[in-house]
């Protein structure tokens, strides 16, 4: 499946208040797309809107057909989230909780089939998280929830995948051994989208960036086109280049803040 | 870019997965067997013993179809077939609808505190059962049962004008509340000798029962029951929290709408008929989610065999001590009891 986003002249916002303005552009599949900018840019709220849970003007298509006239089952097969703020309210199990990910693939009366338990265990595997199979997911510390999140979006197993965030919780090795699982993903043709606000894991991971500010994209590029000057812009602060003796070259923000 | 620590063994995985399936499935099996062996006892005992003695084995000949006209018009039989039975089947109903109805309203407004009554269907068929008695004891009934529909209608439009949502249509359900309470106080005020009534019925009971509408409420007990559990899962992913559910493909909205109106509908024939019975939709399923888990599925079951089991035992004891309410008792054992599951979750914390 083409799971490609285009959208033109695409705005929202809450309670009247418009926060994205006018957004044009495409998102492709088989591209690892991380979304960034500063706190307030507009990327949750965009994000909310390629996952079709906030109601937006303008065209907005996937896979060339209107999303938002899609149904709610639909959008559940189509489009994973692991959204920024995750609360458990129920003390689910977390292969129970992470089972009910296959919920959109089932029937009314179905229950968990074999076949979804192979897709489960081998989600839990993928995310690390297999060691906490058993415990309840009001009791999993914020890393690890997010963890079940993606293992539970990998049972669902949509061809667009939207992550916010995906590891501002993380441990250094689970930070990189989730961007590995989202390249992985990239590679088996799906479309996913991470807001991130490290911009070495974007550079490290990502294929191509949508820079965002004042709800607004002001660049959509490849990867390699993201430059000191650009994340100046961006973050109204200066960053400085370093490369490392394997020849990887990461960004530093200096600490002449702009105010 | 591959790593190699994705691949890892599932075997311990999978033993821990059908370990845990088959420990849920033990403990249904377990608590479903108990719920089992209590209802029958209760049946048996609330359908033998009374102010006269009649003999399991006299019970279930007066309980078989082929009775005929003549020994269907002793005492006897009309005492099993026309007064224990509608009542404790009226029991039974009630308590589960309104053990089920709690089970579903905590999944679906992720709210612990959520029950039939929580959203003014008790006010509502309080203020109706009350003006009922103002004009005619037989319109009780009915208007109690208007009364419930309108304080539903009225919640769901106060939610609706203020944008929707879990949280506003919980704050319309306790403004409706505190309006229609209100109501009652005054209706009570200027009730003079037909206080008394209005006082004993809004403290339901299951005396008197008929058949018609023991009827009614086992008809609205399955039209709440079935659906629920047919919705079960797509419940499971509402009550993970803000969002899950339509993030898995589940329409909230519609899901919201369907099980509120299917609840609230029974839970106004149930109060309509025999009154307010507190307590069960919130003691029962919290009871047993501390055992089973949160999955809707195995809790509804339960849940409807959980609440008929202790409002059939509640009435019975009710009937014991001289007719007493039966929804002073389930409040009296549910107000403490609800006490020590919180404290005690309180204290596993």
């Amino acid at each position: 499946m083409n799971a490609e986003y285009r959208f033109s002249g695409l705005s929202a916002g809450y309670d009247g208040v418009s926060v994205l303005h006018e957004l044009s552009g495409a998102i492709r599949p088989g591209v690892l797309t991380a979304l960034i900018g500063p706190n307030g840019s507009g990327k949750s709220t965009f994000l909310r809107v390629l996952a079709g849970l906030l109601p937006c003007r303008g065209t907005l298509l996937l896979a060339g057909r209107d999303l938002r006239r899609m149904p709610r089952g639909e959008l559940g097969r189509l489009v994973g989230v692991v959204p920024q703020q995750i609360r458990m309210a129920s003390p689910f199990t977390v292969c129970e909780a992470v089972a009910l990910g296959r919920l959109p693939h089932q029937g009314l009366t179905a229950g968990r089939s074999a076949e979804d338990e192979r897709r489960l265990l081998r989600a839990v595997a993928r995310t690390d998280v297999e060691y906490l199979l058993l415990r309840p997911v009001t009791r999993l510390s914020g890393g690890e929830t997010q963890r079940v999140m993606l293992a539970t979006v990998l049972v669902q197993d949509p061809p667009v995948i939207l992550l916010d965030e995906p590891v501002s919780a993380q441990d250094p090795r689970r930070t990189v051994l989730v961007f590995s699982l989202l390249r992985e993903l990239t590679a088996e043709g799906r479309t996913i989208v991470a807001a991130v606000h490290d911009v070495n894991l974007a550079v490290a991971f990502a294929d191509a960036f949508l820079a965002m500010k004042d709800g607004r994209i002001v660049v959509d590029a490849p990867i390699s086109e993201l430059d000191g000057r650009l994340l100046q812009d961006l973050y109204g602060a200066s960053f400085e280049a370093y490369i490392s003796e394997r020849g990887n070259r990461t960004w530093h923000v200096a600490t002449d803040v702009r105010r | 870019m591959k790593v190699d620590f994705l691949k890892v063994d599932l075997s311990d995985s999978a033993t821990a997965l059908r370990e845990h399936n088959r420990i849920v499935r033990r403990r249904f099996g377990r608590l479903a067997a108990v719920g089992l062996c209590i209802l029958s006892v209760v049946v048996f005992r609330r359908l033998t013993q009374g102010d006269w003695a009649i003999s399991s084995s006299r019970v279930l000949e007066l309980l078989s179809p082929f009775l005929s006209e003549a020994e269907r018009a002793t005492p006897e039989a009309i005492v099993v077939r026309s007064v224990r039975l509608p009542r404790l089947l009226a029991a039974l109903g009630t308590g589960g609808l309104l053990s089920v109805s709690g089970a579903v309203l905590q999944g679906l407004l992720v709210n612990p505190l959520a029950e039939p009554y929580t959203l003014g269907i008790a006010a509502g068929a309080a203020f109706g059962g009350a003006l009922g008695f103002m004009a005619n004891s037989l319109l009780v009934g009915p208007c109690a049962f208007a009364g419930a529909l309108f304080a539903l209608l009225a919640v769901q439009t106060i939610a609706w004008r203020s944008g929707g949502g879990r949280e506003r249509l919980v704050l319309a359900g306790i403004v409706v509340n505190a309006f229609l309470s209100a109501g009652v106080t005054f209706l009570k005020a200027i009730a003079d000798d037909r206080l008394g009534a209005i006082v004993l019925w809004l403290m339901g009971s299951f005396a008197g029962a008929s058949p018609g509408a023991a009827l009614v409420v086992w008809a609205a007990a399955v039209c709440t029951v079935v659906p629920a559990w047919i919705w079960g899962r797509q419940l499971d992913a509402v009550s993970l929290g803000e969002e899950r559910g339509v993030l898995l493909g589940v329409d909230e909205r519609r899901l919201r709408a369907t099980l509120l109106c299917l609840v609230s509908l029974g839970t106004a024939a149930a109060v309509g008929s025999f009154g307010i019975i507190g307590f069960v939709g919130l003691v029962v399923p919290h009871l047993l989610r501390l055992t089973i888990g949160p999955s809707h599925r195995p809790l509804l079951i339960l849940a409807f065999l959980g609440g008929a089991c202790l409002t059939a035992l509640a009435d019975g004891a009710a009937q014991n001590l001289g007719e007493l309410p039966v929804g002073v008792l389930t409040s009296m054992i549910g107000g403490p009891f609800f006490c020590w599951l919180l404290l005690r979750r309180e204290a596993n914390r």
